[in-house]
């Protein structure tokens, strides 16, 4: 793990700040890309950002958190209500309740809705809720020492039963069908191409942030201990840190960031409801986190675009085996190339470096990130 | 025309009351007459008779075969209208066809004759005697039923009837019922002390279905009559309390056979995940699988069926068995769906596991990405919606003891669930396979240095543990739906299990599983809500877990990363 940028790859962040900043929406409102391109590219961004935040817990501490779709479909949620509330009387009843508390009979907005009728605090909101969440389950689970699996499964748990409460009329968050319809957003009308452009260069830019964030935050003696508690968490125990602090840091702050994927993730997409926070959706973000490559940070990126970017295309080509063309992927990446896509540029030129100097004996590999967290 | 001067059959009796069109009161004396008599052919033939399905014919000039010119007969018409809209007549008092004098059966047209009347007081004779033909009706459990209805409707015209057939009721339960019955129409009774007596009768019997109407009489008699309300209070609290033990042997049933269905489901897990380590997310779809034998096995017992996996298709002949050895089918799905499942895990073990028992967490993500494959084979093979599996007659009725309704297959859960466990407890503890399995789990090395084939060992008992969800899956096709994605309702359930259980150890899992079945059935219960009791239970195998890290019990080791 390198400690600082290197020139390579400040250049290569700095083409795709340009790209997605500038180039692109330009080119969209010149009228040369399509607005459903910007939407889609839009979308698979804001899944990056949901995969960055699953690796920073798997890639780099060694925690499998099951529970990101859950804090990435909260943030959502919580931006979701601001839109549901500032449809007004736009919608079908005509009336300044959501529709679906009309139809499930109030004639008043319920007192925990009535602050989202500000951005501030739905912004507020969107950290504070996931924040807290996590935190409060954080605490409690790293206070007992619950990891590895056990982790997994008890974060699987936790979405599981979020989910179902969600399903519920009686939360009052619009249940089975959730919250869309959405008409503004800060006065701004969601269905015109440029505010859905405006919103794409915001997730670039989130992006952006959370990559160079958490680039940084591992590069620093703090990263150090995390990849330390990967490792070894026993160790680093006698060691004198406590590492359930530095875990507890980490599940906060990933399910933070989850929460900003999902704030953004639903004005482009229009709808929010409870089948994005089922287990399932975890496990397919941690997919993205293995095929890209974990503990490194692009790699989550890159599986979020290209698995999604195939699964946008197998779910209309084949629309039958496109599970099994995901669960087969998933498969052959655990079984047979444990680094993901990000590994592949590392092995090929090993496999290069071996043919050239057969006869000399290889310099040892220095041990990936990938390869120590695999016998952990 | 004879009189009845000797018995008549009912038939008779009733042929005869038809055509005597003109003495409303005799026609009504007659069937007032047919009160009690338990013969089945009366509640036809009234029937038939209100529903206008009696004729009276007048015999033509030179008679028919026993009938003098201008007699008059009943008669019923056949449903074979030729062209001339012409019909097969019979004589209703013997069935047989109508011949004329030549012994040729007579055709007759149905608008030439005078259909056979019943007015007001003639139908209401006839209720009567086909509420009395009810309550006698051979079927005791038929006759329980009729009863109970009649005691719900509460109308106290019925009473006389109910009041006859108490005396020579037989049945236990019939009688019982007689006199709940009885009870409930004698509160809409004028008199105080017929309406307080019946009271406490409901009251002493605990009568569940007197419920409402004591509520509703304590409500109208409040101001008009003080002691009856106070007497109907008395009963409905009575019975209230009964109602409360009741439903707490109920819940308590209820759970015990959800904590079954946990356990069941979780024990083939216990195996993999608890003793061999592997987080196995397809173990639900293991469950899917051997739930799809079952519904294979139960179609070719049956019709066949046919089948179109990937565009192509093909139809399995079926054994086209009835009766007892169709309802057999479930004996051999069971070592069927056992089998399947076995031989899924084999495959598992042998293509995904085994690269992984030294990475737990990879192991977790491969096996989701084989429950996605295995989730949508079943789906193209046999459709994305659910199947009908039956369950055999055997399994499908109940008993009641005390008012607490015990499901037969709640029962057979119950029964189920121990048989598995002490199968698989014998297994691991009295056998030699089971002591390799125990030594393995416990020390992998040590046990190959000892010579014990670990690899062989690992395949058998991954494929034990698919087996048993194989199991679980042929049970839960008896008690649900089965469809692809059956097994992802159990899976988050069945790893709580065994993780508040405490993994290695079966006895943890059992207790927990009857922790878990028990708790939510009681708050469903007291919530009155599945889904709220569900996350009530989650969030409290969280705390629970703040309590006890490791599960119930613990399996002690100096590793200190165990």
């Amino acid at each position: 793990m390198r400690r600082n940028f290197s020139r390579s790859e400040l250049i290569a962040v700095g083409v795709i700040a340009l790209l997605g900043l500038i180039v692109l929406p330009a080119l969209n409102s010149a009228g040369l890309i399509s607005n459903f391109a910007i939407n889609l590219w839009g979308k698979y961004l804001c899944y990056a950002v949901l995969a960055i935040s699953v690796d920073l817990l798997w890639g780099y501490t060694g925690l499998l958190s099951l529970g990101q779709a859950l804090f990435f479909s909260l943030g959502g949620y919580m931006l979701g209500m601001h839109l549901m509330l500032m449809i007004g009387k736009l919608g079908q009843y005509k009336s300044d309740l959501p529709d679906f508390m009309v139809f499930l009979g109030y004639t008043s907005l319920p007192t925990f809705w009535q602050p989202f009728r500000s951005f501030l605090f739905a912004a507020l909101m969107i950290l504070a809720v996931p924040g807290l969440l996590s935190g409060v389950f954080g605490y409690l689970a790293f206070r007992s020492r619950i990891k590895g699996v056990y982790f997994s499964i008890l974060t699987q748990a936790l979405t599981y039963a979020g989910s179902l409460m969600f399903f519920r009329n009686d939360l009052l968050m619009g249940g089975n069908n959730g919250f869309t319809d959405f008409k503004l957003l800060l006065g701004l009308d969601l269905r015109t191409p440029g505010v859905q452009r405006g919103l794409f260069i915001a997730t670039v830019a989130l992006l952006l942030l959370v990559y160079l964030g958490c680039r940084w935050l591992t590069m620093t003696k703090f990263g150090l201990v995390q990849r330390a508690v990967r490792d070894s968490e026993t160790r680093v125990l006698f060691s004198g840190y406590a590492a359930a602090n530095y875990k507890l840091f980490i599940f906060v702050l990933a399910a933070i960031i989850a929460s900003l994927g999902g704030a953004l993730y639903v004005p482009q997409v229009g709808i929010i409801n409870p089948s994005e926070m089922t287990p399932d959706k975890s496990l397919e973000a941690v997919v993205w986190c293995a095929v890209g490559g974990r503990g490194t940070l692009f790699g989550p990126v890159l599986g979020a675009i290209s698995v999604n970017a195939l699964k946008s295309w197998a779910t209309r080509a084949y629309p039958d085996s496109w599970l099994i063309i995901l669960g087969g992927l998933f498969i052959l990446v655990v079984l047979f190339l444990p680094g993901g896509i990000a590994s592949v540029p590392g092995l090929l030129a090993r496999t290069m470096r071996r043919r050239k100097k057969s006869d000399e004996p290889i310099a040892a590999v220095p041990a990936t990130a990938v390869s120590a967290a695999t016998e952990a | 025309m004879a009189t009845a001067a000797h018995a008549e059959s009912p038939r008779e009796t009733v042929a005869h009351a038809v055509v005597l069109t003109d003495n409303a009161d005799e026609q009504r004396r007659l069937v007032s007459g047919l009160a009690g008599n338990s013969d089945p052919d009366i509640p036809r033939l009234l029937n038939l008779w209100k529903e206008s399905g009696f004729f009276i014919a007048t015999a033509p000039a030179g008679g028919w075969q026993g009938l003098a010119e201008g007699a008059k007969v009943a008669v019923t018409l056949g449903d074979d209208k030729d062209a001339d809209d012409k019909q097969a007549a019979s004589v209703l008092a013997t069935g047989a066809p109508l011949r004329d004098p030549a012994g040729q059966p007579v055709r007759l047209v149905a608008t030439d004759l005078d259909n056979a009347d019943t007015d007001f007081d003639l139908r209401l004779a006839m209720k009567t005697v086909l509420d009395l033909a009810a309550v006698t009706a051979a079927d005791p459990v038929q006759r329980r039923q009729v009863v109970e209805q009649i005691g719900l409707a509460q109308d106290p015209a019925k009473l006389p009837v109910l009041r006859e057939r108490v005396k020579v009721e037989t049945d236990a339960h019939v009688q019982q019922a007689l006199r709940v019955a009885i009870a409930l129409l004698e509160l809409r009774s004028e008199d105080a002390a017929t309406q307080i007596a019946a009271t406490n009768t409901l009251g002493a019997v605990r009568a569940l279905s007197a419920r409402d109407a004591l509520t509703t009489l304590a409500r109208e008699t409040e101001t008009t009559r003080p002691q009856v309300a106070r007497a109907a209070q008395a009963a409905g609290k009575a019975i209230e309390t009964h109602l409360q033990v009741v439903n707490f042997f109920g819940t308590l049933f209820r759970g015990l056979s959800l904590a079954s269905v946990l356990l069941v489901v979780a024990i083939g897990l216990a195996i993999t995940f608890g003793l061999m380590g592997i987080i196995n997310m397809a173990h639900g779809e293991l469950i899917a699988i051997g739930a799809y034998t079952t519904y294979l096995v139960q179609n070719l017992f049956g019709n066949g069926m046919a089948l179109s996996p990937f565009g192509w298709s093909f139809r399995l002949p079926g054994l086209n068995a009835g009766g007892w050895f169709y309802e057999s089918y479930f004996l051999f799905a069971l070592p069927l769906s056992f089998l399947s499942a076995a031989l899924a895990g084999v495959l598992l073990e042998r293509c995904v596991i085994r690269f992984l028992y030294r990475r737990p967490l990879e192991s977790l993500l491969a096996t989701w990405g084989v429950s996605l494959v295995l989730q949508q084979l079943l789906r193209s093979v046999f459709g994305a919606n659910n199947v009908q599996v039956y369950s055999p007659s055997w399994l499908s009725g109940h008993w009641t003891v005390f008012d607490v309704l015990l499901g037969w297959n709640r029962v057979f859960v119950i029964a189920f669930a121990v048989a598995i466990i002490a199968g698989t407890w014998a297994l691991l503890t009295k056998t030699p396979f089971g002591l390799l399995i125990r030594a393995v789990t416990q020390n992998r090395a040590m046990a190959a240095c000892m010579g014990v084939r670990t690899e062989r060992v690992n395949v058998l008992t991954f494929a034990f543990g698919s087996g048993l969800a194989g199991l679980a899956g042929a049970f839960l096709a008896q008690i649900g739906n089965v469809g692809p994605s059956l097994g992802q309702n159990y899976i988050v359930d069945s790893f709580m299990t065994v993780v508040v259980g405490g993994v290695g150890n079966l006895f943890g899992t059992v207790i927990s599983a009857l922790g878990i079945g028990v708790t939510d059935q009681g708050l469903q219960q007291i919530l009155g809500n599945p889904v709220l009791g569900k996350i009530l239970v989650l969030c409290a195998i969280i705390l629970f877990l703040q309590w006890k890290p490791a599960g119930l019990f613990v399996t002690r080791s100096r590793n200190l990363e165990g």
